[in-house]
């Protein structure tokens, strides 16, 4: 196939992705895409085939950048290589979208017909406009009695500012429509530029770690030609590798032996760290170091931090080397031993978000086998230190003496919201209560635009969760960092039995640590099952408490029942107490489970 | 030490399947067959005694010290079939002098009119499955008998001659008050039992209670039930001997024998469909192993494989080194006076390090008593005993 005449040039490759926020159809309609060009049998096609952790799947969400090459024949009797460059959904993951959307010319903006534009797709499809790509609107779930199409064509041009009145409209559940937007998608999307003649320059669109290769890379080229055992130049590191594999996925990874310039497809040179590869570089051959880098990417920071711990201590290596294995996939995991008094030894772990921070959770649990606990998470904050030094704390626990600190500073986000006129105000309340500052608010059509700066430990929390909730699930959210400002912080405690838990501290407001202090310790005591003796919460600022509360203590726990010569059942009781405490921890005396030490993040309801 | 005088006591426990209509809270191996159904009566009893004599291939043979016939509503079955079974139970192993054999009975109006024929069979305790004194309750509970059916079964087993008999009592019913069960206790008190199961009602998996739950007392109406029911036994002479069993001090002991070897890790044959054994065996190097034997379920199933090659054993394991520690203490412990310092070594073949190092967390937090010479929960263990059982559960041992 690699010298096969007959192979399509340049002007025959498009590539794509697909914006769609999270429900619209995304999946569905890649895996229409697929099928209409006979990318896998219908045997093969398993429902939603780019979303292929098991997570992914069960969470009807995509965390990794994938990519798929297919054939189609259009209308004008020429072949097509159409590259379809999957991009994450979830605010959390923004910056992948950023990536996948590098390797296109263009993109298609799904929205779903019924539901109408979300923030998260807005913010997307900006990206894709700055970045220069082509954007086709496309209107999906048609076959919905409940669509709307004209309203949302209207939507996609007042919000986005996108001519959106001959939007393809399709359904990709029923197939309707799909061949019309096939051949808009090869009539509107440019081709790729480049010169397969030139010296190679490819970008890095993401990496992962394979059991069998190493480091596998999804790659563009811009320009040259790369086949299989040529040596290559990684910019980024200046080291060399031999090309062991070269191909596409299609979506199954197919050896190739060859990729030329605009195509999209993978290389394995035997790297066997993931750093060894990093997302955003830039490929050359050994013999064309002089070739520039291309822009590449910013690396991604966590926004936030969250303590990890085994809940036996017996698996700590184990949590270890897990971390390790998971971060060769996952260049945002970001992690460094933490040592509690409470919880022993753990890491502190950096996410994008709390989406991200469960996922890296349930990961970690699933696929290595570990019981853990996860502290409440927190942003990051600055200090600004009588000593002119400024420093860095992602852990409450580690604040320094507040005396020795000039200034204290937390970090702003700048959130765009998308919500129905109805709810604007309980939208409004809710950013005025979470101390918001109001930039900006527009309407368009029927839906309102709000932008609003707000401290990122408000957004991070359960922000995300109440806007749907008083919005009847309609609003969407899109937010980043924007800057440290100075506040008035403090450091709330949480004491179990008079012993400080210094994993169950957080960085608050001062305005709202009395409430919050109070939703605190009661949340607690619903979270704490009773024990066998008083279990005492309490929170204190500095040494003063400023509320408290009382597990009371069991009476007695023992189950007065006959069970024979069947000792199972006996047993069976044994077994539910066990997996009942397999999310506790024991601090000091007392168990504590998972729940509670979130507890934090329920306290604004 | 000879083998053989290293191997505990035996009890025999025998399963009849068989009820007129299943308890919505039972989760027993129990199968309603309805009013003035016929049972395949002979033909079971034949079963039975097959069933024994497969069992006792693989055992050292010891003479019983107990009988159990459990249920299942076993007084279904006529005296004459207990006649032939215990005749059958007694040539082939022996009985050792004052055994005890239990027959469990239901208060209906049929099963008094048998007790008289249960006694000559051999049978010389009783246990009435009495569960509450309250009709309104009785019927929630799907039983098919009142309260006064419970007092006239007492009254027909005694004249029976029956001097020994455990009423089955429960608390902590749907929409019970402290009152409701304390008046249900001193109904049970007045028909002076000599022993009392008095225990609480728990909604188990694969029952109609468990997927349709009626609503229960809250727990602290709970709490105050288990005190002072607790304390209304004890004050009327009924001391406590277990977690749910009581009986008469005083005089001759009236704890259940059948159930104390249970709990002191004895070796049983369970013979019946879906019953289990345990039994212990030394090789020849004097290493004790304990293997779990249980046996076809479905009534239908079990007397099928009469005809069966495999037998009647649906399923057995031996006992992990590593459970079988937990095993002994899930039931000694459950034991008001617990059990001999000995017995661990000698029921589990494990050393005293180990059940020290099993133990250590739970003595830590003053959850066994410090008898050196004993096995024991303390009070407060017993108020806690699954704490204390989860404790010892997750206590890491070495290995020996």
């Amino acid at each position: 196939m690699a010298n096969d005449p007959t192979r399509p040039t340049l002007s025959h490759i498009r590539n794509f992705s697909i914006i769609a926020h999270i429900d619209h159809g995304k999946s569905t309609l890649a895996d229409r895409i697929i099928q209409l060009c006979g990318g896998l049998s219908d045997r093969e096609l398993k429902e939603q085939v780019l979303d292929s952790m098991d997570i992914e799947r069960e969470r009807g969400i995509t965390i990794k950048a994938q990519s798929v090459t297919l054939d189609y024949k259009a209308e004008d009797g020429r072949v097509y290589q159409l590259n379809f460059i999957d991009t994450p959904g979830h605010v959390d993951f923004s910056y992948e979208v950023s990536r996948s959307l590098y390797a296109c010319e263009g993109a298609l903006l799904v929205v779903d017909a019924a539901q109408g534009v979300e923030a998260q797709s807005v913010a997307n499809c900006y990206t894709a406009i700055e970045q220069g790509l082509e954007v086709l609107p496309v209107l999906n779930k048609m076959d919905l009695p409940q669509a709307d199409p004209d309203a949302v064509s209207h939507q996609i041009e007042e919000i986005i500012g996108l001519d959106a009145t001959d939007a393809c409209r399709v359904s990709a559940k029923s197939g309707l429509g799909m061949e019309g937007l096939l051949e808009r998608l090869v009539r509107d999307i440019p081709p790729p530029k480049g010169d397969v003649d030139a010296p190679l320059q490819a970008l890095i669109i993401d990496s992962w770690f394979d059991n069998y290769l190493g480091v596998v890379s999804l790659i563009r080229l811009f320009d040259g030609t790369l086949e299989k055992g040529d040596k290559v130049l990684m910019k980024s590191t200046g080291r060399n590798w031999e090309a062991s594999a070269v191909g596409i996925f299609t979506p199954k990874r197919t050896e190739t032996g060859v990729l030329r310039a605009g195509e999209v497809g993978f290389l394995v040179a035997g790297i066997k760290d993931i750093h060894g590869a990093p997302v955003g570089d830039t490929i050359t051959h050994a013999k064309t170091p002089q070739v520039p880098r291309l822009p590449g990417f910013q690396k991604v920071k966590p926004q936030v931090y969250a303590g990890m711990f085994p809940i036996s201590a017996d698996d700590y290596e184990d949590f270890r080397d897990a971390l390790e294995k998971l971060a060769l996939n996952d260049a945002s995991l970001d992690y460094v031993p933490e040592n509690s008094d409470a919880l022993g030894f753990g890491f502190r772990v950096g996410f994008l978000g709390t989406l991200h921070m469960e996922i890296v959770q349930e990961r970690l649990e699933r696929e290595y086998n570990l019981d853990l606990l996860t502290t409440a998470p927190t942003v990051v904050y600055e200090l600004a230190m009588d000593s002119g030094e400024t420093l860095y704390i992602s852990n409450p626990s580690k604040l320094p003496d507040m005396a020795s600190v000039s200034e204290m500073r937390e970090p702003i986000a700048r959130a765009s919201i998308l919500v129905p006129q109805e709810y604007v105000g309980n939208v409004i309340t809710e950013c005025v209560n979470r101390r918001g500052v109001q930039l900006d608010l527009q309407v368009l059509g029927n839906q309102m635009q709000l932008t609003y700066e707000l401290p990122m430990s408000e957004v991070v929390m359960d922000f995300f969760d109440r806007l749907k909730s008083i919005s009847k699930g309609y609003a969407s959210l899109d937010y980043s960092f924007e800057r440290f400002e100075a506040a008035k912080l403090v450091r709330l405690d949480v004491l179990i039995n008079g012993d400080r838990v210094d994993a169950l501290a957080v960085i608050i407001h001062r305005d709202h640590a009395q409430t919050r202090g109070r939703v605190l310790v009661e949340k607690m005591k619903e979270l704490i099952p009773r024990q066998m003796f008083d279990v005492a919460i309490q929170a204190a600022i500095g040494g003063h408490v400023i509320a408290r509360s009382t597990v009371k203590a069991l009476r007695k726990n023992v189950t007065a029942k006959c069970y024979g010569g069947d000792v199972s059942r006996k047993k069976k009781l044994l077994e539910k107490q066990k997996e009942g405490k397999k999310r506790m921890k024991q601090v000091g005396r007392v168990e504590i489970p998972q729940d509670a030490f979130l507890a934090v993040l329920k306290t604004s309801d | 030490m000879t083998a053989r005088a290293a191997l505990p006591p035996l009890a025999l426990y025998v399963h009849v399947p068989w009820c007129v209509r299943k308890c919505p809270y039972c989760d027993f191996n129990s199968h309603g067959v309805g009013h003035g159904a016929v049972l395949p009566e002979a033909e079971y009893v034949e079963a039975l005694i097959e069933d024994l004599d497969q069992d006792l291939a693989l055992i050292e043979p010891r003479a019983l010290r107990s009988i159990f016939i459990g249920g299942g509503t076993p007084s279904l079955l006529s005296p004459d079939a207990y006649v032939r079974l215990l005749e059958a139970c007694e040539a082939r192993l022996g009985f050792e002098p004052g055994i005890e054999i239990t027959l469990e009975a239901n208060p209906g109006t049929v099963e008094r009119t048998r007790f008289e024929g249960y006694r000559q069979a051999g049978i010389n305790r009783l246990s009435l499955g009495i569960q509450s004194f309250d009709d309104a309750l009785l019927a929630e509970l799907g039983r098919i008998h009142s309260g006064d059916d419970a007092e006239r079964a007492v009254e027909a087993a005694r004249a029976a001659g029956f001097y020994n008999f455990n009423l089955d009592l429960m608390h902590g019913l749907p929409g019970q008050s402290v009152e409701g069960a304390l008046a249900d206790i001193e109904r049970a008190l007045s028909l002076s039992p000599e022993h009392l199961s008095w225990y609480q009602l728990t909604l188990e998996p694969n029952t109609e209670f468990f997927s349709h739950p009626p609503r229960l007392p809250e727990e602290e109406t709970l709490f105050d039930i288990q005190d002072e029911g607790h304390a209304r036994l004890e004050a009327a002479g009924l001391e406590r001997y277990e977690i749910s069993a009581y009986a008469r001090a005083g005089g001759v002991d009236r704890r259940a024998r059948h159930n104390l070897n249970y709990w002191r890790f004895g070796d049983y044959l369970g013979i019946g469909a879906g019953a289990h054994g345990k039994l212990s065996r030394r090789d020849a190097d004097g290493e004790l192993t304990v293997t779990r034997r249980w046996k076809s379920r479905q009534p239908e199933s079990y007397l099928k494989r009469r005809c069966d090659p495999r037998g009647f054993v649906a399923g057995q394991r031996q006992i992990e080194r590593d459970e079988i520690g937990l095993e002994f203490l899930m039931n000694a412990l459950r034991l008001v006076e617990g059990v001999p310092l000995e017995l661990w070594q000698a029921r589990t073949g494990l050393s005293n390090a180990r059940l020290a190092a099993q133990t250590a967390r739970a003595r830590s937090m003053t959850l066994l008593a410090e008898d050196p010479g004993r096995i024991k929960a303390s009070p407060r263990g017993l108020l806690f005993l699954n704490d204390l059982l989860a404790l010892c559960e997750s206590a890491r041992v070495p290995l020996e």
